[in-house]
């Protein structure tokens, strides 16, 4: 059994910071679908980000001038999901 | 024969089977085919005298002394250089022969000064020892004829003198510059009786090219050339083996000790890594464990205004428990975390992730190898299935085609250089991929078949390239990349594009098409091909990408699972392959396994007893941004000066600053430590009791030549914080019982023990019972994952872009004397060499900008500005500046970005967009940048 730690979410993080990280994450999986790339991009950000990176990025997708790239925001509103 | 005297066979073994059959003074020997009369003979305990020989050095028949006779051929051979025969019968010992070695020994003798009793290599000195065995009683030509005794004494080089009038001019030194260095700087000057050892062309040693590795005086049979430690302290009467502490070669020693002062460090014959050399750090650079910087006792402060104080260890310890404690109670469990570090043992990693998951309760700990190679460990996983090189230095022996990228191996990894350019020397052709004309592009006997001057940042465009060339001239390994690889097809679609092509990589490289397409063709063709890399690899926004396509390229090419071949990372730090495979990273658990797996957190939770998080931790430069937004509030930093090595400067501190508690454990008051208010006095490397593991995977024991000088081993300090913080079960006897917990929950250190590694030297992982004495060449039959996986890596530029404001690029490196952060080697006599860093500049780019040689300049980037003195260098190309990060008052992470690598977020330090300028008269009265000071 899982220990589990309450997540806050919302500016325990830079923002922008985490913003420009997924950025940086969407911007190496051009050469796949928009599909593909978005659940990859998701799966990479679960495996090695930190809840409180995560609950950030899923904070940031609900301002419609998040900055994020239209990759990283579906991938954030897949992990939105998961949330 | 003990270990302070190793045993000498007199020449170097020869690989195989024993197959000759001889007979020595009536014994029968078996040696393999090519072995020498002289070691065939030492083998079956019978020592030949001699002199100008010795089992490092291919054999050189100038001192006459291990004549021989054998039955058949006329007049007495030497036997250093009379290889064995089948049926051979030899004679060591015969009037004759006596009579002829004591003729040899009475002209050497009478150039020689007989002041034994007195001389620095009494006791140690084979032309004392040789006049006893020959039986030497008289020098009948007498000592008044024309000699040397007079020549002075060059004590020019910080840690040896050579003393040329005890020079018997065996070459021995000369050889091992060339054959085991491979730098060339000793020759013999003059002829018949003239004829001296001499530093390259009649300069002192300082002056020369030497480059202080050691050879030399590891080779010389007299006092010649003698350790200064050894002069001023006398001979060691004792050793302990152990394994150096400065880069992730891991080189073998012996430290030689009288009581505990340690008199010097010895390369040790049998080390795996290292086979008998060393480099200037290793050899000679160790004074600073006894530096009088080194803290020894708690020091600490309530606030950073105040001064540190000492305390007794009970205090310092209990003050951090309830620090921790009251900040996880005010901020959350997430608050804290910590960072372990490369320069200490397997062990002393190994409970400090153990502190953080289990008493800290999260999974907030990483390591310096962030900064580094954490894309070694992403892109290796994600392709081959495990974050390691894939062969053991010896591999690169067998190799004929080197692919050396983003990797400056004379500076940084001078031993392993030694062993490739010795490889080179043979044959093997070198392809060079940097920026800069590194050393290896043209040194002595060395030239690079092709150098690839690629702009930095384009990295994956320089290797999809290659890639697309083999694959489209139908040189592609197919047999290879069906049976063993899987996403094929995707990937010689995707690197089929002309996106990938060489002519549209030489528009973003820099590099000619022609080049491109030439390397690739003799990449491709080996037969054996092998890829050395380094952080020019790795420190890059597309690092992981970087990786993976260099494994592609071993892949598709067939380079992969036999000697001579593979995909090596060229490790920085002493152990930040062992503090990898420690599990130091925020997502692994020990052996690289994902803290979300049920099954392998359940073995933790079971032995460990408490819960474990199924969720990453934060990574060093998360745990920057969150100490900025207030959302993480205590560290412990364990052997990394973070304030110094990570970039931009200035956020590292205002984060760290920002913190309610930084607990420092170091040898020295680094920067980080002026900003802690904690520092636990840290063990040398002189003081441990564990294990390293070097860039092969090659685990090695260090062993302690003394008790801990802080009165407690750092893994001790780490349970009794843990314990403090209420987690009583973390206990240890000793260092060997948490290697045994380590064996018995991570399956690729299953076999290994102290007792083993006691019994056999060193193992490499995997050690376990289908390799119980490890795995010197991975991914033979298959891949740890099963099926290598091409992915494809499509070329993303970097957003660090030259500007009209800054138009140069910076690129940051080390050079051979300092290491690191300097915390060590700047506390030794290595400062003769490199006492600051320096901006290396393009004289042309110098030039426009009014810059002389030596002048202070400005260099300024989007971050931050700081100065240095120019150096003008024509190894760098245009447009392009270089500095080292060793001395913290030029502060070169003052103006790196925050730039990091997209999977892994390892720093961009490879790109950083500069302006450069000439420092006016008011602006060089005050530095840019400043150390900080304590308590600052």
């Amino acid at each position: 059994m899982a220990a589990e730690h309450k997540i806050a979410g919302g500016h325990e993080m830079a923002p922008a910071r985490v913003v420009r990280l997924a950025n940086d994450i969407a911007a190496q999986f051009s050469v796949q679908t928009d599909e593909r790339a978005a659940k990859a991009i998701a799966a990479h950000i679960t495996m090695f980000w930190e809840p409180r990176m995560t609950a950030e990025l899923v904070f940031a997708v609900r301002n419609p001038d998040s900055g994020l790239s239209p990759r990283a925001e579906a991938a954030a509103r897949l992990l939105a999901t998961q949330h | 024969m003990g270990l302070l005297k190793e045993h000498d066979f007199g020449t170097p073994a020869k690989p195989g089977a024993p197959t000759v059959t001889l007979e020595i003074d009536g014994a029968q020997v078996c040696v393999p085919d090519g072995t020498s009369v002289m070691r065939a003979a030492a083998t079956a305990g019978i020592d030949v005298p001699k002199l100008c020989s010795t089992d490092s050095l291919e054999p050189f028949g100038s001192c006459r002394l291990c004549l021989v006779e054998v039955d058949g051929v006329r007049g007495t051979p030497s036997s250093c250089t009379l290889p064995v025969a089948e049926g051979m019968k030899v004679t060591t010992q015969s009037a004759k022969l006596e009579k002829l070695r004591r003729g040899v020994m009475e002209l050497y003798i009478s150039d020689h000064p007989l002041d034994c009793l007195t001389c620095a290599a009494n006791g140690d000195c084979e032309l004392q020892d040789m006049a006893g065995v020959v039986g030497l009683r008289e020098v009948r030509y007498g000592y008044a004829g024309e000699n040397h005794l007079d020549l002075a004494k060059d004590t020019s080089n910080p840690y040896f003198d050579f003393d040329s009038s005890k020079c018997i001019v065996c070459s021995r030194c000369v050889r091992a510059c060339q054959e085991v260095q491979g730098t060339f700087a000793l020759t013999i000057s003059g002829q018949g009786f003239e004829s001296r050892v001499s530093p390259s062309a009649g300069e002192s040693f300082f002056d020369s090219e030497c480059v202080s590795c050691g050879a030399c005086v590891q080779a010389c049979p007299t006092g010649t050339l003698q350790e200064k430690s050894v002069v001023d302290l006398g001979m060691p009467t004792r050793t302990v083996l152990t394994t150096c502490a400065y880069c992730g070669v891991g080189c073998s020693f012996k430290a030689e000790l009288r009581g505990t002062e340690l008199v010097r460090m010895v390369p040790y014959k049998d080390g795996g890594a290292n086979e008998g050399h060393s480099c200037v750090k290793g050899r000679f650079a160790f004074g600073y464990a006894s530096h009088p910087d080194r803290v020894l006792k708690p020091l600490l402060r309530e606030r950073l205004t105040d001064e540190f104080r000492e305390v007794e260890w009970d205090e310092a310890i209990s003050f951090v428990a309830r620090r921790l404690r009251e900040i996880q109670a005010r901020y959350g469990p997430g608050s804290i975390g910590g960072i372990s570090s490369s320069r200490t043992t397997n062990e002393e990693v190994y409970v400090v992730q153990r502190m953080i998951r289990a008493a800290f309760g999260n999974n907030n700990v990483d390591t310096c190898a962030r900064v580094c190679h954490s894309p070694t460990g992403f892109g290796l996983k994600q392709t081959f299935g495990t974050s390691a090189g894939t062969q053991d230095f010896k591999s690169v022996a067998q190799a004929d085609v080197i692919l050396l990228i983003g990797a400056n191996p004379t500076d940084g990894h001078p031993v392993f250089a030694s062993r490739m350019k010795k490889r080179l020397r043979q044959g093997a052709k070198l392809i060079v991929a940097d920026p800069r004309r590194i050393d290896l592009v043209r040194s002595p006997h060395v030239e690079a078949a092709y150098h690839l001057p690629l702009r930095p940042g384009t990295n994956v465009a320089l290797m999809n390239a290659m890639a697309h060339t083999i694959v489209t001239e139908g040189l592609m390994n197919t047999e290879f990349v069906a049976e063993r690889c899987e996403r094929v097809d995707e990937w010689v679609e995707f690197i089929s594009r002309p996106e990938n092509s060489a002519e549209a990589a030489a528009v973003i490289t820099g590099v000619p098409v022609e080049d491109i397409k030439a390397a690739a063709r003799l990449y491709a063709t080996g037969p054996n091909s092998a890829i050395y890399y380094g952080l020019g690899v790795t420190e890059h926004s597309q690092g992981s990408t970087m990786v993976m396509a260099m494994a592609n390229l071993a892949m598709a090419t067939g380079n992969i699972g036999r000697e001579g071949v593979g995909v090596n990372p060229l490790r920085g730090q002493n152990n930040v392959q062992g503090a990898c495979d420690m599990g130091s990273f925020p997502h692994e658990l020990p052996g690289y396994r994902h803290v979300s797996d049920d099954a392998v957190r359940s073995i933790f939770e079971n032995l460990w007893g408490v819960s474990l998080l199924a969720e990453p931790g934060l990574r060093i430069p998360n745990m920057f941004d969150a100490a900025v937004a207030g959302s993480f509030r205590g560290l412990f930093v364990q052997g990394e000066d973070i304030a110094q090595s990570d970039p931009n400067t200035a956020h590292v501190q205002a984060a760290l600053s920002a913190l309610d508690l930084l607990v420092v454990m170091d040898l020295f008051i680094n920067e980080t430590a002026k900003l802690a208010h904690v520092v636990l006095p840290g063990t040398s490397f002189l003081e441990k009791d564990g294990t390293f593991t070097n860039a092969e995977r090659r685990i090695n024991r260090v062993r302690p030549t003394m008790a801990p000088k802080t009165g407690k081993h750092e893994w001790q300090v780490i349970c009794e914080i843990a314990q403090a913080m209420g987690y009583e079960e973390m206990r240890y006897d000793s260092s060997a019982q948490i290697m045994d917990e380590i064996a018995a929950t991570t399956p690729t250190f299953a076999g290994v023990s102290f007792e083993l590694l006691d019994k056999v030297g060193s193992v490499q992982w995997p050690c376990n019972p289908a390799a119980p004495l490890g795995t010197p060449t991975m991914h033979v039959d298959k891949f740890v994952r099963g099926k290598g996986q091409l992915i494809p890596t499509q070329y993303v530029p970097t957003t660090e872009r030259s500007t009209r404001r800054f138009p140069l690029l910076l690129t940051t490196g080390r050079i051979l004397s300092q290491y690191n952060v300097g915390a060590q080697t700047r506390r030794t006599a290595n400062v003769a060499w490199h006492h600051e860093d320096v901006l290396e500049i393009h004289p042309q780019d110098a030039e426009v900008r009014g810059i002389n040689d030596g002048d202070s300049v400005r260099l300024a980037s989007r971050i931050g500005e700081t100065t240095l003195h120019a150096k003008f260098s024509d190894r760098m190309p245009l447009g392009i500046v270089y500095t080292t990060f060793h001395h913290p008052v030029s502060g070169a992470n003052v103006v790196t970005t925050e730039n990091s690598d997209w999977a892994t977020n390892c720093p961009e330090y490879k790109v950083t967009a500069v302006q450069v300028a000439l420092k006016t008269a008011t602006e060089s009265a005050r530095p840019a940048h400043e150390e900080l000071p304590v308590g600052s």
